[in-house]
């Protein structure tokens, strides 16, 4: 421990074609400490580990600028493999264990302990046998380490999902060598009292010498945990703050800080406050990543309202569960009439139209025409575009292809006629396809969830002005959900931020940085004050 | 760009070489029934006629010798052996003089032997003429007794339990036809007109004495005229007679000889010069393999007319074929359509359409009611079987592809016991001996044999239109294609497309999924009765099993893949599919005489192209 720092990461810029993910960015982590690398998605905290671990990801896209000192020597990292050899080591957000094995089996996978035996002289290493004993006892030590007491020959299978993240960390701790650690959002699936043992069991690591690097979104962990903080924003060094130094309001403006020029402004309004469209009480959502665990909302008619937070949090779920997309429980009232979840066709019929995230998986029938795709939910759930002949029927195929290009006119579709297949537009266009879908339904409330992602800026103003020309001219009810808080606070009148499947906080688009900060962290605005003083 | 320039030059190329090919064609070819052709073709016949009888010619030296040789040792007073000696030694000498001497052919006056042969082919041409009018009307009358005594022999042979061929080509039997007045009269003078021929090549061969003419006399005739036969076929017989020296311009009378190859060569060029020109077109909007088929459609077309094969009744059959076979392909669209991908478990439908024509000769139904019988019961079996098969495929999705593939397999075992044990009783329908149903179960006229081939069927020269099969056919794919536009069909195409957005518009996945199987299955059983009727025979046990996988290669060809299809594709596909077989195997015995090539090929081009298309449909999952 010669050197003041154990990683050195200078000026780090990492480009992906046209696109720059990292730029100049530099992190310094000295020995036995905790340092925290906050940033919302997307701001480079990924890219900048998988530089650190040596990913194949980074070295096929041409590989990075800057330099990597560990011990105060440049060090080139070739490999994740090679990570481990020099002493960094990774716990992973999803647990990376073989459910069928015990736990000192996991401990010690790939790096058994073994005798030599009979075989093994003719046939090398490969067939030497386990030497158990010493496994074992290795196994307990670094499970007394993390401060679990369950017994080391318990399959991993079945164990509850915290035990599974410490036995993560116990093999990492059982790496001999180990100078670095880092925990990629350790805490997201950890009950509170697993996680505060688990910020323990850190320091506790942190005491023993090794560095860690721990990522997260939750301020009030980084406060209680980390000694000093690096924060991301855009792929740039927002800032870099010791605990003692900062306060949890701090830091939250600087992880979202102001981003660039709104795309769309609209005029300041009162938020409408007409008659209840949507009203949503203790909705839970199944859907796998964005599980919903409680929310409960009123949207008003003629509003639009936002809904914000980091992904993986549940916003998505919420459209969704309305929907009925995915298995979903709660009492929905959609313009004072009960709501029956469980198959989508209610909510459509309803007059609840969706523009799904989800474009090429449920969005769009990539292999049909555009025309077909703008008519289906029309003609499935309202019989429009059809001819009625009995209990027969048959597409009405010169009014399918007269709101087709009506469609294509008002949306500023760019194809080559109604016929091009759905699959071949560019990501922004079957955007406008799915709106257009959603538009021809002629819905009372829209569900748009992330219009935006993975479309270029034009098609995304297009996009955002359109959604406030429906609003203000036909006075539809519009829930939008995105990861852009930007273009939220552009032209949402209220703003629902959800955490961890629950519904944090309703701010209004002009409330500061600060509290969105807070919010998306899970810290309802009110309540950081206690918890900032503590902090102080 | 290069690219670009280098197609555009090839086929430039191409063009002009076609050109150039097409003129020479066009202005050799009349030249065949012009005086030209006439000439080439005398030339040849005297030069073939004076070598045939330059053989006679050294014959009758031989003979000469023998006898001067016999004479001359007898004279000597030699015993036996001696005289045998003498004339063994007299004969190889003649002939070793004579057979190398070549006669001095410019020198020779023809003129005599022209002219003779000239009157003598009209008289032969007047006899065979005639000879095969009065041949003719003897067949016509007895035509009749004759597939009589053919269906006979078929309906014994069916009851022994052989198998007999599809096709049959009847045969009258020609023992009692006796010749008319007429074609006496006209032998006669044809007789009379070969006496001059036989005057004036003794004037050039004067050894030749009558008995060795009159010995020449069938081969001579056969020299000047054979009955039908045509300028290539005699061109090629003379030339083959090794008389190609009497040409006085070979080049031209072989280009008067291939003029019409000269044009189909022109058109293959020009179609090579097509596809080279437009290719990304084509391939964009047909895709490779339908190129690569279609390209080797159109190279068997020209093989066939190399060969002098029928094309015309090549592309008859072919059409007949693609009938009798498009309604099974068909019956791959709702399934693709509907998400289980290929249905090669098709033969659950084949099996209800057989039962259905089974209970149709055990009843006794005649004509087009005992066939619309048939199918309104396969239809029924194949709904109530399809949707337990729907049942099964909804349990298991994601694995459609074995799935389908050994449904398919086990209902045609599962069926192999059941022919043995249904109680069908018709005599026509079961072994004569022990249990059992037939192998392969013969319809006729009482049945629906050919009813739908034959429902306003016409003739052009050889081509053959069965009418009532294509209007059948396109009828099935109209109402499937209407279907397809319908509410419910737009929802099944969504179900097949993206069962998760299809769910998302509140689609019952499942029910979707069924409506495409049954429809699927009962399609098949529709298509095997109009297999059925075509063909003229209902197979029962293992024959089922292959035609779900050429039903579905057919729609593959025809530009489908394992997701997406449509009502072209199975029209393009059955017909290059089965375009491709029925030309392939005439040729492939032109080349390859007697061999199983074109089955090979079948099953090549079948599963070969399912794999293809299997690896398509992985790489777009992928994408």
């Amino acid at each position: 421990m010669s050197a003041e720092y154990v990683l050195q990461m200078n000026h780090i810029s990492k480009r992906y074609g046209e696109n720059t993910v990292l730029n100049d960015v530099t992190l310094t982590v000295r020995p036995g400490e905790i340092h925290a690398l906050l940033g919302e998605n997307g701001a480079g905290k990924s890219t900048l580990m998988n530089v650190l671990f040596g990913m194949p990801v980074i070295h096929s896209t041409g590989g990075f600028e800057g330099e990597v000192l560990l011990d105060g020597e440049k060090t080139h990292i070739a490999s994740p493999y090679d990570a481990m050899h020099k002493g960094i080591g990774m716990v992973h957000q999803e647990f990376m264990l073989l459910p069928g094995f015990t736990v000192t089996e996991n401990i010690k996978l790939n790096r058994e302990l073994s005798n030599k035996n009979m075989f093994s002289r003719f046939f090398g290493r490969n067939l030497e046998t386990l030497d158990m004993k010493s496994m074992s006892s290795d196994a307990r030590k670094a499970l007394d380490s993390v401060g679990m007491n369950i017994d080391e020959f318990t399959r991993v299978e079945g164990m509850p999902v915290g035990y599974m993240q410490f036995v993560e960390i116990a093999r990492e701790i059982d790496k001999t060598g180990i100078k670095l650690l880092v925990f990629d959002e350790p805490t997201a699936v950890l009950t509170e009292s697993e996680a505060t043992q688990l910020i323990s069991v850190m320091k506790a690591i942190a005491q023993s010498g090794i560095a860690i690097i721990f990522i997260t979104h939750r301020l009030d962990e980084v406060m209680a945990a980390a000694d000093s903080i690096t924060i991301l924003r855009d792929g740039k060094l927002a800032a870099k703050r010791d605990k003692k130094d900062t306060t949890i309001v701090e830091l939250a403006e600087l992880m979202i800080g102001r981003k660039g020029e709104a795309m769309v402004s609209t005029e300041p309004r009162e938020v409408p406050a007409g008659n209840v469209a949507l009203k949503v009480r203790d909705l839970y959502v199944d859907m796998p990543g964005e599980e919903v665990r409680g929310v409960s909302f009123d949207v008003n008619e003629g509003e639009i309202l936002g809904i914000g937070g980091l992904a993986g949090q549940g916003k998505l779920g919420i459209p969704n569960g309305v929907m009925s997309l995915y298995a979903a429980d709660g009492d929905v009232e959609i313009f004072g009439e009960k709501l029956k979840l469980g198959n989508a066709s209610n909510a459509l019929r309803a007059g609840i139209a969706m523009v799904s995230e989800d474009r090429k998986g449920v969005g769009l029938l990539l292999d049909q025409s555009i025309e077909d795709n703008i008519v289906f939910n029309a003609m499935q759930i309202k019989d429009e575009y059809l001819y009625k002949i009995g209990p027969m029927s048959l597409k009405n195929a010169g009014a399918i292809r007269q709101v087709a290009n009506q469609m294509i006119q008002e949306l500023d579709i760019r194809c080559f006629g109604p016929t091009q297949h759905a699959g071949t537009l560019s990501g922004g266009n079957q955007q406008k396809v799915c709106i257009a879908r959603a538009l021809v339904m002629k819905p009372k409330f829209l569900f748009v969830s992330e219009p935006t992602r993975g479309i270029d800026i034009g098609a995304k103003k297009l996009v955002l002005e359109t959604l406030v020309k429906l609003n203000r001219e036909q006075g539809m009810t519009i829930v939008m959900v995105s990861s852009e808080l930007q273009e939220l606070r552009s032209i949402c009148d209220r703003i629902m931020i959800v955490s961890e499947g629950k519904l944090v906080d309703t701010l209004l688009p002009s409330a500061s940085d600060a509290d969105f900060g807070l919010a998306m962290s899970g810290i309802k605005p009110g309540e950081h004050e206690e918890k900032g003083g503590d902090a102080q | 760009m290069t690219k670009n320039k280098v197609q555009r030059i090839v086929a430039v190329i191409l063009v002009i070489a076609s050109i150039a090919l097409a003129v020479l064609g066009f202005v050799n070819l009349p030249k065949r029934e012009a005086a030209e052709g006439q000439k080439i073709l005398t030339d040849l016949r005297i030069r073939t006629l004076l070598n045939a009888t330059g053989d006679g010619v050294v014959e009758s030296y031989v003979a000469i010798a023998k006898k001067d040789a016999t004479a001359a040792a007898k004279a000597a007073g030699g015993g036996m052996s001696a005289i045998r000696e003498a004339v063994a030694k007299a004969e190889e000498e003649t002939r070793a003089k004579y057979s190398n001497a070549t006669t001095d052919y410019a020198a020779l006056d023809t003129s005599a032997l022209e002219a003779a042969v000239a009157e003598d082919e009209v008289r032969l041409k007047a006899y065979y003429t005639a000879a095969y009018v009065a041949e003719q009307a003897y067949i016509d009358e007895h035509m009749a007794e004759a597939e009589a005594a053919a269906a006979a022999e078929r309906e014994a042979k069916i009851a022994a339990g052989e198998d007999v061929p599809a096709e049959e080509t009847i045969t009258v039997d020609m023992s009692g036809f006796v010749a008319t007045e007429e074609m006496t009269g006209l032998l006669a003078k044809a007789d009379q007109a070969y006496e001059p021929v036989g005057a004036a090549l003794q004037g050039i061969y004067p050894v030749l004495d009558a008995s060795a003419l009159s010995t020449l006399k069938g081969t001579i005739q056969d020299i000047v005229y054979q009955q039908g036969d045509d300028f290539t076929v005699q061109y090629d017989r003379y030339m083959a007679a090794g008389s190609g020296a009497a040409l006085e311009n070979p080049v031209s009378a072989f280009l008067v000889r291939y003029a019409d190859d000269l044009l189909y060569g022109a058109l293959a060029l020009l179609v090579c010069a097509a596809v080279v020109l437009f290719y990304e077109l084509l391939a964009r909007k047909l895709g490779i393999p339908r190129i690569i088929i279609g390209l080797f459609f159109i190279l068997l077309c020209f093989m066939s007319l190399w060969y002098d094969l029928s094309l015309s009744t090549l592309l008859s059959n072919t059409l007949v074929r693609m009938g009798m076979n498009s309604i099974m392909v068909l019956a791959m669209v709702p399934g693709i359509q509907c998400g289980i991908s290929l249905n090669l478990g098709l033969p659950i439908g084949l099996v209800a359409g057989l039962i259905g024509g089974l209970m149709t000769i055990e009843l006794g139904i005649p004509g087009w009611g005992g066939f619309l019988f048939a199918i309104l019961v396969g239809i029924v079996i194949a709904a109530v079987c399809g949707w337990m098969y729907g049942h099964l495929l909804n349990r298991l999705k994601g694995e459609e592809m074995s799935v389908t593939t050994y449904v398919g397999f086990s209902i045609v075992s599962l069926m192999c016991i059941a022919w043995l044990v249904l109680p069908f009783t018709s005599l026509k329908l079961r072994w004569p001996l022990g249990t059992g149903l037939r192998n392969t179960i013969g319809l006729d006229g009482t049945n629906f044999r050919h009813i739908l081939d034959d429902l306003l069927a016409f003739q052009i020269g050889d081509f053959v239109v069965p009418t009532g099969l294509l209007l059948f056919m396109l009828v099935c794919c109209f109402l499937v294609w209407l279907f397809t536009r319908s509410k419910t069909g737009v929802a099944m195409s969504a179900v097949g497309n993206n069962p998760r957005f299809a769910e998302a518009t509140g689609i019952n996945v499942d029910k979707m999924r069924l409506v495409g199987t049954v429809l699927s299955t009962v399609l098949g059983a529709v298509g095997i009765l109009v297999y059925s009727q075509s063909y003229g025979f209902m197979q029962l046990y293992t024959a089922p099993r292959q035609m779900g996988f050429i039903a579905a290669s057919a729609i593959l060809i025809g530009g489908a893949s394992t997701s997406r299809c449509k009502i072209s594709h199975v029209l393009i596909g059955t017909f290059l599919f089965q375009g491709v077989l029925t030309l392939g195997m005439p040729v492939a015995n032109m080349l390859v005489p007697g061999s199983t090539i074109s089955e090979t090929l079948r099953i090549l081009i079948s599963n070969g192209i399912i794999l293809y298309a299997l690896t398509k449909s992985g790489g777009e999952s992928r994408a």
